[in-house]
C-alpha cells in the first residue's frame, strides 16, 4: 500500500500534467469541431513551438516564455493559411479521411525540418530554476510544472472567454453547431474557420512553450503525443474544449495514480483503454461534444 | 546534411576505384602480396539509424590507421582501411562482410556497430574463420551465440559496468554501508543490463530494493518515477538510463527534493552537455564509463593527442572502442607475424584468447565467449568536474561517499 504521502505527491503531479493535456488537446478538439478535420500534425506543431522556445533561449538568451510573443501570432498565421490555402480546398465528402492524410504529411515535413536544422540531437531548455521547487503539505511542486499548469489555466481561460463573451466567439461557436444555419444569419463561415484554426495552432504555439519548459525534446517526439491527445478529445467529446478539459485532468491524474501500482509502461494504456471503452460504450464522448455520432 | 551525402558519394566512389585498383593488382593469387598493405574490411552503419554513432566509430578507426601507419605500419606493411556503408541494416551487413572476404580477399576484418549489426557479421567472419575484433555489441545475447573468433575490444558488458562500485560498496564497514535502493531502468537490453548488473550483487549483499522502475524508451514525463523513489527514502538511486531520460529523472528527483547517498546513472552524466542540461546541479552523480580522454594508460594519450589533431575534437566511447579494436587486431598481427586470410586467422585467434592487451581502456582480456572481463571505471562529478574515482589504479580524486546534496 502506498503512503499517504506519495498518493498526494501523485495526485499534485496529475493535476498538473493534467493541465498541460488539457492545453495541449485544446487546439486538436477545436479543429475537429470547426472542420470536422483530424489534425495528426498539431503535436508537431507543438514540438516545432518547444524548439523555438529551446532556440530562442539558448542561442539569443531570451527566456522560453518570451519567446511565445513571436510564435503565437506566427503560428496563429500560419493557422489561418494552413486552412485557407490547403484544407479548405479538401473536397467536403472526403474531408475526414484526407485530412489525415494531408496532416500526416505536414507533421512528416515538420519532423523532418526540425531533424535538419537542429539535429536529431535531445534538447532540453536550461533554465535556473529547472528543479526548483516548494513545498505543500509535505508535497513538493516544481516551479516549472507550475508555470506550464499556469500558462495552461490562461490560454484556455482565454480561449474559454473568446468563445463565450465575444462577437467573433458566438460566430465560431455556431459555424461549428451548424455551418449552414451560420452562414445563413450572415456569418462568413469560411473566413470565422480560418480564423479558428488559427487559434487552435496559437494553442500549439503556448502548449509547446509550457511543454519544453520541463522536458526534453526531439524531432520525432510528437509521435509520442498524438495518440493520447486524441484519445483525450474522443474521451471529452470531438468539437468540445471544455470537455477536453475535463478529460485531460480526469485521465492525467489517472494516469499518475496508476503509475503507483502498474508502473510508467501500462500505466499510459488508461488513454487507449478510455478510447477504446468511449467508442464502445459512448461515442458522443463523457464530457459534452454532439459531433461524435457524425465522425 | 547535404556534405554528409557528398561524403558518402566520395567514399563510395573511393570504394569502387579502391575495388578495382585491387581486383587490377591482385590478379589471380587474392592475396596481397609481401610489402602491399594490410586491407582491413570494415562494415559500417554511415547512414540510418546509427549513422551518428556509426560515424563516431568510422573516425576512430581512422584515427588507429592513420597512427599505425605514421608508426611504421604492422609488419612493416602499411594499414589500409575498406569501409562499406551497411545503411544501419542487418542484411546489408552479411552482404558486405561476404563481399569484403569473399570477393575482396581483405587480409582481416574488424567488426560493425551495434549489437544488431555484431551478431550477423560476426557470423559471416566465423564462416570464412576470420579473427573478430568488433567495437560494440556490449548486450548478452552476443556471447550466447557460441562464436569462437569474436571478441568484444571494451572493459566490459553492460551488466559488469558497475562492478568497482558494487565491491566499493559492499566493502564500506558495516555502519556505513547503504541498506537500501531504489532503480529505474529504461526498457532496453543495454540500459537495463547496467542497472541490474549492480542490482544483483547489492541484493545478494542484503540492500534491499524498495523501487524497481522499467519505463518506455519514449518517456518525458519521469514525475511519477521520481515521485515513487523520493517517497521511498532509499539510500541509494541508480538510473539504467541513455541521455535524455536519465537527465529528465535527475531533474524530477531534485524538483522533489529527494537526496540519496548515491546516485549512479549510466551513459546520461558522460555526455559533454549533462551538466548544462540539468543546471549544474551535478554533485556527487556517479557514472560508469568505458573510456576517458584523461585516463593514464600509456597508449591513451597519444590517441588524445593525435586524434583531436586530426579531427578537431577529443574521442568520445565510439572513436576509441573502434581505436581500441585496432589495438588488439595490431596486437595480434605484430605478436602471431602474418595478417591474410587462411591459417594465419586462427592463429590470431588463439592469440588473442590467451594474451592481455594495453589500450586506450586500460589492459583488455577476454574468456572463451570473447566476453571482456573488466569492469567499468567509474566517474563522480565532483567541483563542477567529471572525475575517474574507481578503480585505485587509474582515479583522480577519492569517490565521495555519501554524495553532497544535489
Amino acid at each position: 500500500m502506498p503512503s499517504g504521502a506519495l498518493l498526494f505527491q501523485s495526485v499534485i503531479l496529475g493535476l498538473l500534467l493534467g493541465g498541460l493535456y488539457a492545453l495541449l488537446a485544446a487546439g486538436l478538439t477545436l479543429y475537429f469541431g470547426i472542420m470536422r478535420v483530424v489534425m495528426i500534425a498539431h503535436s508537431a506543431f507543438l514540438i516545432l513551438a518547444a524548439y523555438l522556445a529551446w532556440w530562442s533561449h539558448s542561442r539569443l538568451g531570451v527566456d522560453p516564455l518570451l519567446s511565445m510573443i513571436v510564435t503565437v501570432p506566427l503560428f496563429f498565421g500560419f493557422g489561418v493559411l494552413l486552412q485557407r490555402m490547403l484544407l479548405a480546398r479538401l473536397r467536403p465528402v472526403t474531408l475526414t479521411m484526407m485530412s489525415v492524410l494531408l496532416t500526416f504529411a505536414i507533421a512528416l515535413t515538420i519532423e523532418g525540418l526540425l531533424g535538419y536544422v537542429f539535429t536529431g540531437t535531445q534538447r532540453r531548455i536550461q533554465l535556473g530554476y529547472g528543479s526548483a521547487s516548494f513545498g505543500l503539505f509535505g508535497a513538493r511542486i516544481a516551479v516549472v510544472k507550475l508555470i506550464a499548469f499556469g500558462l495552461a489555466a490562461v490560454a484556455l481561460l482565454t480561449l474559454y472567454l473568446l468563445m463565450k463573451k465575444t462577437t467573433f466567439g458566438w460566430a465560431l461557436r455556431a459555424t461549428i453547431q451548424h455551418r449552414d444555419a451560420a452562414r445563413l444569419v450572415g456569418i462568413e463561415t469560411e473566413r470565422i474557420a480560418g480564423y479558428g484554426f488559427g487559434i487552435g495552432l496559437a494553442t500549439a504555439a503556448v502548449g509547446g512553450t509550457a511543454l519544453a519548459l520541463d522536458t526534453t525534446i526531439y524531432p520525432s517526439l510528437h509521435w509520442h503525443w498524438i495518440g493520447p491527445l486524441m484519445a483525450i478529445i474522443v474521451v471529452g467529446g470531438l468539437g468540445s474544449v471544455p470537455g477536453a478539459a475535463m478529460a485531460a485532468m480526469v485521465l492525467g491524474l489517472t494516469q499518475s495514480l496508476l503509475q503507483i501500482p502498474l508502473g510508467t509502461t501500462w500505466a499510459q494504456t488508461i488513454f487507449y483503454l478510455a478510447l477504446f471503452a468511449t467508442l464502445a460504450f459512448r461515442p458522443q464522448g463523457f464530457f459534452g461534444g454532439r459531433l461524435a455520432q457524425r465522425f | 546534411m547535404t556534405t554528409r551525402y557528398r561524403r558518402m558519394q566520395w567514399m563510395t566512389a573511393l570504394g569502387v576505384t579502391m575495388t578495382l585498383a585491387l581486383g587490377a593488382c591482385g590478379g589471380g593469387s587474392g592475396e596481397s602480396a609481401a610489402g602491399g598493405p594490410i586491407v582491413i574490411g570494415i562494415s559500417l552503419p554511415l547512414t540510418g539509424d546509427f549513422s551518428e554513432p556509426g560515424k563516431g566509430v568510422q573516425r576512430g578507426y581512422e584515427a588507429w590507421a592513420k597512427i599505425t601507419n605514421e608508426n611504421g605500419g604492422l609488419l612493416g606493411r602499411q594499414v589500409e582501411l575498406k569501409i562499406l556503408d551497411d545503411q544501419s541494416n542487418a542484411d546489408r551487413v552479411v552482404a558486405d562482410y561476404e563481399q569484403l572476404i569473399g570477393q575482396e580477399q581483405v587480409d582481416l576484418v574488424v567488426g560493425p556497430f551495434s549489437t544488431r549489426l555484431v551478431v550477423p557479421a560476426a557470423r559471416v567472419a566465423e564462416e570464412y574463420g576470420m579473427l573478430f575484433v568488433e567495437p560494440a555489441g556490449a548486450a548478452k545475447e552476443v556471447f550466447e551465440q557460441g562464436f569462437k573468433n569474436l571478441f568484444y575490444a571494451a572493459p566490459a558488458v553492460a551488466n559488469d559496468h558497475y562492478n568497482h562500485l558494487a565491491d566499493y560498496l559492499l566493502a564500506l564497514p558495516e555502519d556505513q554501508k547503504p541498506k537500501t535502493a531504489a532503480y529505474a531502468a529504461m526498457d532496453d537490453p543495454f540500459a537495463q543490463g547496467t542497472a541490474y548488473g549492480l542490482k544483483e550483487k547489492l541484493e545478494a549483499a542484503g540492500i534491499r530494493t524498495l523501487v524497481n522502475e522499467v519505463y518506455p524508451p519514449n518517456t518525458t514525463d519521469f514525475g511519477s518515477i521520481a515521485a515513487k523513489i523520493a517517497a521511498s527514502k532509499a539510500d541509494l538511486v541508480v538510473g539504467g538510463s541513455q541521455y535524455q531520460d536519465g537527465v529528465n529523472l535527475i531533474v524530477a528527483l531534485q524538483q522533489l527534493q529527494y537526496q540519496p547517498k548515491l546516485a549512479a546513472f549510466s551513459t546520461a552524466p558522460t555526455n559533454p552537455e549533462f551538466a548544462a542540461a540539468i543546471g549544474n546541479k551535478t554533485e556527487g552523480i556517479l557514472s560508469p564509463t568505458g573510456y576517458a580522454q584523461d585516463a593514464p594508460y600509456p597508449s591513451n594519450q597519444e590517441f588524445v593527442q593525435k586524434y583531436t589533431a586530426q579531427f578537431g575534437a577529443a574521442p568520445e566511447e565510439d572513436e576509441a572502442n573502434a581505436y581500441t579494436t585496432g589495438q588488439v587486431v595490431a596486437a595480434a598481427v605484430t605478436a602471431v607475424g602474418c595478417a591474410e586470410q587462411g591459417e594465419c586467422q586462427q592463429k590470431l585467434v588463439e592469440w588473442v584468447r590467451n594474451n592481455t592487451v594495453e589500450t586506450v581502456v586500460g589492459p583488455l582480456s577476454w574468456d572463451e565467449t570473447g566476453k571482456p572481463k573488466g569492469a567499468h571505471m567509474i566517474q563522480q562529478w565532483l567541483g563542477g568536474e567529471i572525475k575517474i574515482v574507481l578503480p585505485a589504479d587509474a582515479k583522480e580524486a577519492d569517490l565521495v561517499y555519501p554524495k553532497p546534496a544535489w
